[in-house]
């Protein structure tokens, strides 16, 4: 009778499980406000989603001991709930049902990527949930009418635009030959429109414009066509398995190319992964750590950095300070609105203007942030094999100057 | 038969109800409805036709975009809607997301039969493990191309009309979870009375030998066509509804999703107990409540947790759920056991 045994453990757990998961949490519950998040544990976007809940908890941790949220004159703590969405839109579209309406979570933070949070918008939208996120930056977020969704990042057209204004105004003002690959995702596929749109206005061609899968492990093909044509800018992007693979074969095939422009370099610790093979690469960054900005409890992005290497032991890629950025948009918003009122929370958030480590934040009315530039750094390496991240645009932060044209592999 | 009817009134009463008394899990409901259409409608392949199709995710995916396409294209200009860079903000008034979907709905079931009409002819002569890859091959294929569709969104995927201010905050949860039990109960109204016909004997003859089938005067190229066509209707109806209730549309995460309910639609059936009506119910409901289950309190080991399961079902349960009972309980299933030869035969053995 082995069987019926597990039967009936199996259908005691169900009960069980039913019946403990159907206690709400609510949002404030003594001196605690839960935030409700889904960031991506598992599946492709899981290196990513670990980045983005560090961030979150760094910041949680930092603004809990340095006195917490004072509203109507009480303190509150942050805490927060996590799931992993398994990078699967359906799936977080679920979880941010769950959250609300089981867990009774009344305030959202983001997810990892465009194409989750693009799923989970349409949820807290419904219920009137504010949701500040911190890596959804696909323009389309922001164009769906939307109230209660901010972001705290520049939207992803804007990634490389500054690189082939850069590239253009190295040749001499002249439009420049242009081959991109990019990721058959929301996010890629943006960054996609944001070149087009610069290469219109500087009259550049675009030689080649492919599409790569999901779960990018090969673009070979891409790049012998880049061998044979010659651009003076190759652009790729593809989260951090984009830029991974993009530097890996672009060594291994030994492409040159004056200009190579990604995004993700951080995220995908390329400076440490593939050392000389990535010099050069010129990366897209939400943030760096050189910049000067500074808040309360951060300080600026040199303490930010160093406080974050000793809590996770690795430097923090931009995607864990945006994330960091978004609880102290809702700290602020909390005490601004003085109260637990999802409108007034929301109508605080829309009047956001403040400074933090990670940049200026100031929401459109469609939710993106509109006062952060995005930064151009460079893998640079030294004699020793030692790389490191420097920025060269835009020139108000500039730490080195760019090198330009890339060598050629035959002489480095 | 009257023991029957009672079963059924309490099924759809308890499903009537259902929302409103387990008002939180709304949106697992649904998908609920949605996993045991996908289970139910690939057993008429998988279980009594003997045709392994990991295909029909095509008619699922095929079905949520047409939906979400119908119900944007009829008031608003589709290419813009997609657009990512578009400025232009569109809402939908109730009567048009109402109206648009109803359509999407009808649109999504149709033409992915007609669809399975016309690969079905083509494919249907392929059997065993050169099916099976084949309708692999179709799933992911249509993955791929989708997503380089510009005017369904292509890789930037495709959001589907948000729900409109209508009916409070319980409504959007309400108005999907009818949609998609409704389905269901239509899906299992059919799916029943045709297994009842001789249809199901034939699909039956098909599975068991379908040269001999075939040698008895049998079209099997028209029944398999027929049947693959019913399914696709249903599969096609559940991803509209689908699409809606996600919001989000991605052409290999949610509409062409092979490796999730590609794969889930199989292994329900089989969890259940493929080649009968109630099995792919059981499985599809016992597999959600695990899922589920896995996902609140084994958080970063759900899928180890449900590969386990899948071994103690494999194990413990090689003909599913139903296979089982009916082993266990065979006068239940109106077979008739007579103890004095049972009992030889062992004592023969």
């Amino acid at each position: 009778m082995k069987i019926k045994n597990i039967i009936i453990t199996f259908v005691s757990a169900i009960a069980l499980l039913l019946s403990t998961s159907a206690v709400s949490f609510a949002k404030v519950v003594g001196d605690k406000i839960v935030l409700g998040a889904a960031v991506s544990l598992t599946g492709k976007y899981s290196s990513n989603g670990v980045h983005t809940q560090n961030g979150y908890n760094m910041a949680v941790e930092r603004i809990n001991s340095m006195g917490g949220i004072k509203v109507g004159g009480k303190t509150y703590k942050f805490d927060i709930i996590y799931y992993d969405d398994e990078s699967n839109p359906k799936r977080a579209a679920q979880l941010a049902e769950r959250l609300i309406s089981q867990d009774g979570v009344e305030f959202m933070l983001g997810p990892y990527s465009s194409g989750l949070t693009k799923a989970m918008a349409p949820v807290t939208e419904k219920y009137g949930v504010p949701m500040v996120e911190a890596n959804g930056a696909s323009r389309s977020l922001f164009t769906k009418g939307y109230k209660y969704l901010f972001a705290v990042l520049a939207p992803a057209n804007l990634y490389l635009d500054v690189a082939i204004r850069t590239a253009v105004e190295l040749n001499g003002g002249k439009g420049v030959k242009i081959a991109q690959a990019f990721e058959q995702d929301a996010f890629s596929q943006d960054v996609r429109l944001g070149i087009l749109d610069a290469a219109k206005d500087t009259g550049s061609e675009i030689i080649i414009d492919d599409k790569l899968p999901k779960e990018l492990n090969d673009m070979a093909a891409t790049l012998v066509k880049v061998k044979q044509m010659k651009p003076d800018v190759l652009v790729v992007s593809g989260h951090t398995k984009g830029a991974l693979t993009a530097i890996r074969q672009i060594s291994e095939m030994k492409v040159d190319v004056p200009m190579l422009a990604m995004t993700h370099c951080d995220a995908a610790k390329l400076s440490k992964q593939h050392g000389k093979n990535s010099q050069y690469a010129l990366c897209a960054s939400q943030w760096h750590k050189t910049l000067t900005y500074k808040d309360k409890w951060f300080k600026d992005g040199m303490t930010y950095d160093a406080d974050f290497t000793k809590m996770f032991g690795y430097a923090p890629p931009y995607q864990a300070a945006e994330s960091s950025a978004a609880l102290l948009v809702f700290k602020d918003a909390f005490e601004r609105a003085n109260s637990f009122d999802q409108k007034k929370v929301r109508d605080a958030l829309a009047a956001t203007d403040m400074q933090t480590f990670y940049g200026n934040i100031k929401f459109a009315p469609g939710g993106q942030n509109v006062s952060k530039p995005m930064v151009l750094f460079q893998v640079m390496c030294d004699s020793a094999g030692k790389c490191e991240n420097k920025v060269v645009a835009p020139l108000k932060w500039a730490s080195a100057e760019l090198i330009h044209p890339i060598p050629k592999w035959s002489e480095r | 038969m009257n023991k029957n009817l009672i079963l059924y009134a309490a099924i759809l009463i308890f499903g009537l109800a259902a929302p409103f008394l387990f008002s939180a899990f709304k949106v697992q409901l649904s998908i609920l409805c949605v996993l045991i259409i996908l289970a139910m409608t690939w057993n008429i392949q998988g279980g009594e036709m003997g045709y392994n199709s990991f295909g029909n995710i095509l008619f699922y995916g095929l079905g949520m975009y047409l939906c979400a396409s119908v119900q944007v294209g009829m008031f608003f200009p589709l290419a813009e809607w997609t657009e990512s860079g578009g400025e232009k903000t569109f809402v939908h008034t109730p009567a048009q997301f109402f109206q648009g979907f109803g359509v999407g709905l009808v649109v999504a079931a149709i033409v992915p039969a007609i669809v399975a009409g016309l690969i079905g002819y083509s494919i249907l002569g392929l059997r065993g493990h050169y099916f099976a890859i084949c309708t692999l091959g179709l799933g992911v294929a249509a993955g791929e191309i989708s997503g380089g569709i510009e005017i369904i969104g292509a890789g930037q995927g495709f959001t589907t009309p948000p729900f409109p201010n209508f009916g409070g905050l319980e409504a959007r949860g309400e108005f999907f979870y009818f949609c998609s039990f409704i389905s269901l109960v239509l899906t299992f109204i059919v799916v029943k009375s045709i297994y009842s016909t001789r249809f199901k004997l034939v699909l039956n003859a098909i599975r068991d030998n379908e040269d001999k089938a075939e040698a008895m005067g049998i079209q099997t190229m028209k029944y398999k066509i027929i049947g693959w066509m019913i399914s696709a209707f249903f599969c096609g109806l559940a991803g509209g509804i689908m699409g809606g209730l996600v919001g989000y549309i991605d052409s290999t995460d949610v509409a062409f999703d092979g490796r999730e309910m590609g794969v889930f639609m199989v292994l329900m059936a089989i969890l259940g107990g493929k080649g009968t009506l109630w099995g792919p119910i059981i499985g599809a409901s016992v597999f959600h409540i695990f899922k589920e289950g896995f996902w609140t309190f084994f958080l970063g080991w759900q899928y180890v947790a449900l590969g386990v399961l899948i071994v103690v079902i494999v194990i413990y349960f090689p003909e599913g759920i139903m296979g089982w009972l009916r082993e266990k309980y065979p006068e239940r299933f109106g077979e008739v056991v007579d103890e004095a030869d049972r009992k030889a035969q062992v004592e023969l053995k």
